[in-house]
């Protein structure tokens, strides 16, 4: 199982690198969000707020390249009609398609680095990370929490033919939850709740606060936490799944 | 008569390939779910940043959702024909060429004004703003002028179909960087002098400023000027896009690439 893993793994990220979709859209809109938020914000909030923003763009990035990822992916098998000899495999569904997420998770960090770049070369944002041992430790926790999250997203696009759509449409109502470049305190209060349950919420506060040398270790950890929390649900989630698929005869449905 | 049904039936086939067969989820997500929740984002994201008003973001992000539909819809409209194998026949039946894709531009001009509609209806409702009843006559016309222009850019996109294996790529782009561009979510004057000049000459940008206008309180016969430059916008975009049509598709007959997916 582990080398399914770390070859769906390989694989993934392979054909990530080498789609020019993936590798374009991730230049374009991290730069975009981040661009958005620098003009709209200013200089003069100052450059810790700008790099905020920066990885606040870089988060926002993760979860719409997992959550389209995962609808993408699984619309492609269903189109090319392997979806069925995936799920007719004897290694357990949940080791071939979390693969996926992870993979568009750790893609994600492809945006980061741009972002960063971005902010330092076009509006002179400094990399202002004080706690470089926590930002890594932020940056596995924040990948794995959100690959994890699109996988439960995922176990319920394997029933649904229109699971990308879903994908798409599961992208903003995410980042207005997580408050990613918004404080809460211009969202209406009961999203806040709501968000400690997503995984970008604690991602994003994780990265700011260890870029900010505050307590990062505290939202690290509930990276953690949320991600295995995720995979329990994901299991039983794709099994359900995956036996009313087959029940309904749907896998080879394009 | 036959350009007339090649227009009008053609378009609307094209236009239910588009949803995958009418499949209203994928209408209900792309063209309604997304671009409600971007307006809703960029509001908020104004609210932190302080920078212009709720209706500033409430009128640009309906017009970029209006973008959408029109470039990805009149994109898809003829990219889809490649990825499905029908762009041979298509190109080898007699059809009058002008009726064939600007028969397409219709569904995708009507589409990105309900969607925009959709976006600014729905989004103003949850966030409980209100412009005046008696401007909304007038950002009609300024949409409907930008929808046309998104339509003849997203006819340049399509043209792509015939050299590349997928439009979807240059299509997200640009919606992306229309973002930014055309004003919809940052005042034109923050933006660098280039990108201030390259906003002219691009869709979208004359056709929100006369429905921001119209909104604050500006007559019809103020804005004229700016709708008909959106208008004149969209009308290079098709001419150049039935010019890179006709390029494209005398250069894939000669190469014989037209079925290479």
């Amino acid at each position: 199982m582990i080398r399914a893993f770390a070859s769906g793994l390989r694989v993934d990220l392979l054909q990530l690198v080498r789609s020019p979709f993936d590798m374009v859209g991730m230049l374009v809109w991290p730069v975009v969000f981040a661009s958005i938020a620098y003009l709209l914000l200013g200089s003069a909030s100052g450059g810790r707020t700008l790099f905020s923003a920066s990885l606040g763009a870089a988060v926002m990035i993760m979860w719409g390249w997992v959550i389209l990822g995962a609808g993408f992916a699984l619309d492609n098998q269903r189109e090319l009609g392997t979806l069925e000899l995936i799920v007719g495999a004897p290694t357990p569904l949940v080791v071939l398609l979390s693969p996926v997420m992870i993979a568009r998770a750790i893609f994600g960090i492809y945006g980061l680095l741009l972002t960063l770049a971005w902010g330092r070369v076009a509006f002179g944002i400094p990399l202002l990370i004080d706690d470089w041992a926590a930002f890594v430790a932020a940056v596995v926790g924040c990948i794995l929490a959100i690959g994890t999250l699109g996988l439960i997203a995922a176990s319920t696009f394997v029933l649904y033919r229109a699971a990308f759509y879903l994908g798409v449409s599961l992208q903003y109502p995410v980042y207005i939850a997580c408050g990613l470049i918004l404080p809460f305190s211009v969202l209406p209060a009961w999203l806040g709740p709501v968000s400690w349950f997503l995984a970008p919420t604690w991602g994003f506060r994780a990265l700011a606060e260890a870029a900010a040398g505050q307590t990062p270790w505290p939202d690290i950890g509930m990276c953690f936490a949320l991600s295995v929390v995720y995979l329990l649900i994901a299991i039983p989630c794709l099994a359900v799944f995956e036996h009313l698929a087959r029940d309904r005869a749907t896998l080879k449905l394009a | 008569m036959n350009s007339l049904r090649v227009f009008f039936i053609g378009g609307l086939t094209s236009y239910r390939a588009l949803f995958n067969w009418l499949n209203p989820w994928a209408f209900l997500s792309i063209l309604v779910a997304y671009p409600v929740f971007q307006t809703i984002y960029f509001i908020y994201l104004g609210r932190t940043a302080n920078t212009a008003n709720d209706t500033f973001f409430l009128i640009g992000n309906a017009f970029v959702a209006a973008a959408v539909a029109g470039l990805f819809g009149m994109g898809q409209s003829i990219g889809g024909e490649r990825r499905y194998q029908t762009l041979p026949m298509l190109l080898a039946s007699p059809a009058n060429r002008l009726a064939l894709f600007l028969g397409r531009a219709l569904p995708a001009i009507v589409n990105g004004f309900i969607v925009a509609v959709l976006s600014y209806v729905l989004a103003a409702a949850m966030l409980h703003l209100h412009v005046p009843a008696t401007r909304l006559g007038g950002i009609g016309l300024a949409l409907l002028a930008s929808c046309f222009a998104c339509a003849g850019l997203g006819l340049c996109i399509g043209s792509l179909a015939f050299r590349a294996r997928s439009i979807g790529l240059f299509a997200d782009t640009i919606s992306g960087v229309f973002l930014i561009i055309t004003g919809a979510n940052v005042p034109l004057d923050r933006l660098p002098d280039s990108l201030q000049t390259l906003a002219d000459y691009v869709p979208l940008t004359h056709g929100i400023h006369a429905a921001r206008a119209l909104a604050a309180g500006a007559t019809l016969g103020a804005t004229l000027p700016s709708i008909g430059t959106e208008a004149l916008v969209g009308l290079a975009y098709f001419t150049v896009g039935l010019a890179m049509l006709h390029y494209f598709e005398r250069s894939a007959r000669h190469a014989g690439s037209l079925d290479r997916f």
